[in-house]
C-alpha cells in the first residue's frame, strides 16, 4: 500500500492509489504527505475525479445509513417500561434473598443465643422482644409505641419513600429516608419521654428526692439515694444505688454498687458490680469482678461474662456464664451453665437446678453443698482444630457456602463488585480504610445499641459489617483470581476468576498460626476496598462541567483539491 | 442521534448514573432511536438489531455502566463505541460458529477502480440500494462502515472496537467499499479498469 502510492498510467503519469486518496479524504495522512497530494491533483483530472468519486461515496454511505427508513418497533418502544418491571421483579428477589439471609442469620446465631438465654431464665421471651420490648437497653417502646403506631410510621416512611423517589436520586432518597425513619424512632421516645441528664464531678440524687422521668448521670462519684421513677442511665468511676430505682440500670463504671432496690433489669459494663440490694429482675453484665453479697438478691436470672464472680446471696433463677473463676456459695433457685478455668462450690452453697459445668478442672464440690444432681463435668480439650477431621468437612462446606454467598453477590450487584475489586490494589487505600472500618463500625453500632439512636440501628450496622466480612474475603479472592487468570471486566468471567481466588485465600486462612493473620489482612484489606467503592459511589456524578455540545454524526469533512491537514 | 446542535442531557445522565429509572426513561427515549438505526445498520436483520438495542440498553442499566462513562466526552459517541462493541461480539460469535469471512487484512491484494467509472455508479446510486447491498456485504466490512460513516468513530476507535491494528483501519474500509461496490452490481466493470 505505501510502496506504490503513486501508479503509473499508459503515458507514464504517475497517479494517486485509492488508498492513499481515501486516506488523503479521511485526513489521515502526515502533514508532508496530505500536501503532495493536494499539489498533485491540482494538475490531475483523473485523481481529482477518483478524490471526488470517494467523497462522495462516503457522503452517500453515511445518508444512506441515517435516513430513518423505519419507525422504532414497538418492542423496542415498550422496551424500558418492561425493563423497569423487570427490575422491580429483581429487586422483590434481591429482598427475598436479603429475608431469607436475615432468617438463616437468625436461626444460626440468634435462636441458639435465645435458646440459652431462655434457659438462663429470661424465661417466655425471645430476644428480640426482650432487647426491644422489654427495655433493656431500648428505653419504654412498650409504653410508648403501639402497634398502630408503628404501622402508621411504616406508611408514611412508604408514601415519603415512593415521593421522594421520583424527585431525586434514589441513593439520596434512600438516604433521606433511613434518616428520616431512624430520627423518628430516636425522637419519638425523647419527645414522649421527658428525660433529665445530670453531670458533674460529683452527682448525687438525695435521698428525699423522688425523679419521675429517665435519668441520665455522668460524673467521677455518683450516687443515688432517692426514687427515681423511670430508667437510670450511669456513665462514672464511682457508682452506688442506695435509693429506688424503679425501671432499669444501665451502668458504664468502674464500681456499681447495688445497695438498694432495683425494680427492672440491671445492664453493667464494669469493672467490678457488687450487688448488696435486690434486683427484681435479670442481671446482664460484662465486668471482671462480680460480687453478690451474702444479703444481695436477684429475683431473675444472672448472664455474667467475667473473670470471676463470687456468689453469695441468692439467684431467682438460672446462671449462664462464661466465667474464669466461680465461687458459689449462695443460693440458686434455677440451673447453672458454665465454662471457665474453675468452679467452687461452697458448703453453705445451695443449688436448685441441674449445674453443667465444662472446665480445665474438675469442680471443687463442698459435700456439705445442697445440689439437686451432681455436677455435670465437660472437661475443655484444647486440641487444634486442625487436628480434627471433621474440622475439613466444615472448611469445605464453608468454601461451597462462599462460592454461593459471592455468586449472589456478584450477581446482584455486578458493577459494585468490580468497583470493589479494582479497589483491592489501592493498597495503601484499602488498608488504612479497612482497619478503620474493621474496628470502628463495630464499635459505632455498640455506640448505637445504648444510646437513643437505637438498637434497631446498631443491630444492622453490626450485621451489614459481618455480612461485609465475607465480601471482603469474596473480593479479595476475585483479584487474586483475576492476578492468576488475568483481567475480565465481564460479570460470569470474574465470578470464575473469584471461585479460584476464594479457594486460595480459603486455603491460607486455615494455615496454622499464620492463617488467622491472613484471614484478618483479607477481611481488612477487603473491607477497605469495598468501603472505597462505596465512598466512589456516592460521589457526586457531576463535577459541574457543561456538558459539550452535541455533534451529529456526519460525514467526513473533505475537500478535494484543498489542504488537508494532518 | 438527537437534533442536531441540541445538548446531551447532562442531568439525565447523571441521575441515570445512581440508578433513577425516570432518568434512564429519558435517555431511552433520547438514544434509543438513534441506537436502534446503529444496530440495523451493523446486523443482518431487524430483528438482531432490536435485540441488541434492548440488550445494549439492559446492560448498560443492570450493571450502571454509566459509571465508565466519562463526562468530558461526548455521550452518543461513548454510547457508539459500546454499541458498536456489542455488535461486532454479536457479529464474532455468530462468524465463529459459522466459520466464515476468514480474510488475512494483510494479504489480500486490493483492486484500483477506474475514477471515472465509480464516480458514475456512485452519481447512480440511491441512498436505499446503498442499504440494500449493505445488507450483503460482510459483519466486518459492514461493521466498519458503519462505525466511520454512520457514527463518525475514528480510525483508533475502529481498530479498537474490531481488535485490529490502526494502520489497517484504511485497508479494512477500502475493502469494505469494495464489497459494497460489489453488491451494488458493478464489480466487473469497476475492478477491470484499474486506475492506470
Amino acid at each position: 500500500m505505501t510502496e506504490d502510492d503513486h501508479l503509473p498510467d499508459e503515458a507514464g503519469t504517475e497517479h494517486l492509489d485509492e488508498m492513499s486518496g481515501l486516506l488523503y479524504i479521511e485526513r489521515q495522512l502526515e502533514r508532508v504527505r496530505a500536501q503532495e497530494i493536494s499539489a498533485h491533483v491540482q494538475d490531475c483530472a483523473a485523481c481529482r475525479t477518483l478524490l471526488r468519486a470517494l467523497e462522495r461515496e462516503s457522503r452517500l454511505l453515511t445518508r444512506a445509513m441515517l435516513e430513518e427508513e423505519e419507525a422504532l418497533p414497538a418492542r423496542l418502544a415498550q422496551f424500558h417500561e418492561r425493563a423497569r418491571r423487570s427490575m422491580q421483579w429483581i429487586w422483590t428477589v434481591a429482598f427475598g434473598l436479603a429475608a431469607t439471609g436475615v432468617y438463616a442469620l437468625y436461626t444460626t446465631y440468634i435462636e441458639p443465643w435465645q435458646d440459652q438465654l431462655d434457659k438462663a431464665g429470661f424465661g417466655g421471651s425471645n430476644l428480640l422482644s426482650l432487647l426491644i420490648f422489654q427495655g433493656a437497653l431500648w428505653k419504654g417502646w412498650q409504653s410508648m409505641i403501639t402497634l398502630l403506631e408503628v404501622l402508621a410510621l411504616l406508611t408514611v416512611a412508604g408514601f415519603a419513600l415512593i415521593f421522594f423517589r421520583r424527585r431525586v436520586r434514589r441513593g439520596s432518597a434512600l438516604a433521606i429516608m433511613l434518616a428520616g425513619f431512624c430520627a423518628a424512632l430516636g425522637l419519638q421516645p425523647a419527645s414522649a419521654f421527658a428525660s433529665e441528664m445530670r453531670k458533674a464531678d460529683s452527682v448525687v440524687v438525695e435521698r428525699d428526692e423522688t425523679v419521675k422521668t429517665d435519668l441520665f448521670l455522668m460524673g467521677e462519684h455518683i450516687r443515688v439515694d432517692g426514687t427515681v421513677d423511670g430508667d437510670v442511665y450511669v456513665f462514672g468511676h464511682d457508682v452506688s444505688v442506695n435509693g429506688r430505682v424503679k425501671g432499669d440500670i444501665i451502668g458504664f463504671a468502674q464500681q456499681l454498687q447495688v445497695n438498694g432496690q432495683v425494680d427492672g433489669n440491671v445492664r453493667a459494663f464494669t469493672n467490678t458490680l457488687t450487688i448488696r440490694g435486690t434486683v427484681a429482675r435479670n442481671v446482664l453484665t460484662f465486668d471482671q469482678t462480680v460480687n453478690l453479697e451474702s444479703n444481695g438478691k436477684i429475683a431473675g436470672s444472672l448472664t455474667i461474662f467475667v473473670e470471676s464472680l463470687n456468689l453469695d446471696g441468692e439467684v431467682g433463677r438460672d446462671i449462664l456464664s462464661m466465667a474464669k473463676h466461680i465461687n458459689i456459695n449462695g443460693k440458686v433457685n434455677g440451673a447453672i451453665q458454665s465454662r471457665g478455668e474453675a468452679l467452687t462450690i461452697g458448703s453453705s452453697a445451695e443449688v436448685h437446678g441441674p449445674i453443667q459445668y465444662k472446665g480445665d478442672k474438675p469442680p471443687d464440690v463442698s459435700p456439705r453443698a445442697k445440689l439437686v444432681s451432681p455436677v455435670d463435668y465437660q472437661k475443655l480439650e484444647h486440641k487444634p482444630h486442625y487436628m480434627e477431621g471433621h474440622y475439613y468437612v466444615w472448611q469445605v462446606i464453608w468454601l461451597a457456602a462462599f462460592v454461593l454467598f459471592g455468586l449472589v453477590l456478584f450477581q446482584l450487584m455486578p458493577q459494585f463488585t468490580k468497583d470493589a475489586v479494582a479497589n483491592v490494589e489501592r493498597y495503601g487505600a484499602s488498608f488504612g480504610l479497612g482497619v478503620l472500618v474493621f474496628f470502628g463500625i463495630p464499635i459505632a453500632a455498640i455506640i448505637a445499641c445504648v444510646t437513643v439512636v437505637g438498637l434497631f440501628v446498631g443491630i444492622s450496622t453490626f450485621f451489614i459489617w459481618y455480612a461485609a466480612l465475607y465480601y471482603a474475603q469474596l473480593v479479595v479472592g476475585a483479584m487474586v483470581g483475576e492476578w492468576l487468570m488475568g483481567r475480565s471486566n465481564e460479570t460470569w468471567p470474574l465470578i470464575g476468576r473469584m471461585i479460584v481466588g476464594i479457594v486460595l485465600v480459603r486455603l491460607a486462612t486455615v494455615l496454622p498460626i499464620a492463617g488467622g493473620w491472613i484471614k484478618f489482612g483479607v477481611m481488612v484489606w477487603g473491607l477497605g476496598a469495598i468501603s472505597l467503592a462505596l465512598y466512589n459511589r456516592f460521589q457526586p456524578s457531576i463535577a459541574g462541567t457543561p456538558s459539550a455540545p452535541y455533534t451529529p454524526p456526519m460525514p467526513p469533512n473533505t475537500t478535494v483539491g484543498g489542504m488537508q491537514p494532518a | 442521534m438527537s437534533a442536531p446542535g441540541k445538548t446531551e442531557p447532562a442531568e439525565a445522565i447523571a441521575r441515570a448514573r445512581t440508578g433513577d429509572a425516570d432518568a434512564w426513561g429519558e435517555l431511552y427515549r433520547e438514544y434509543a432511536p438513534a441506537l436502534f438505526r446503529f444496530c440495523r445498520r451493523a446486523l443482518p436483520t431487524k430483528e438482531d438489531a432490536e435485540d441488541a438495542t434492548m440488550d445494549i440498553f439492559a446492560k448498560l442499566m443492570r450493571d450502571n455502566r454509566l459509571l465508565q462513562y466519562d463526562q468530558n466526552r461526548s455521550f452518543s459517541a461513548w454510547l457508539y463505541k459500546v454499541a458498536a462493541n456489542h455488535c461486532w461480539d454479536t457479529l464474532r460469535r455468530r462468524k465463529t460458529r459459522q466459520d466464515k469471512e476468514t480474510e488475512d487484512l494483510e494479504n489480500v491484494p486490493l483492486e484500483h477502480p477506474d475514477p471515472n467509472q465509480l464516480d458514475k455508479l456512485i452519481e447512480q446510486r440511491t441512498s436505499e440500494e446503498v442499504r440494500h447491498a449493505l445488507s450483503k456485504v460482510g459483519s466486518r466490512a459492514r461493521m466498519a462502515l458503519v462505525m466511520r460513516y454512520y457514527s463518525d468513530m475514528s480510525y483508533d476507535e475502529i481498530a479498537d472496537a474490531l481488535g485490529v491494528r490502526r494502520a489497517f483501519v484504511g485497508v479494512v474500509l477500502l475493502r469494505a467499499r469494495h464489497e459494497l461496490r460489489n453488491a451494488l452490481g458493478q464489480s466487473g466493470a469497476l475492478a477491470a479498469g484499474g486506475t492506470s
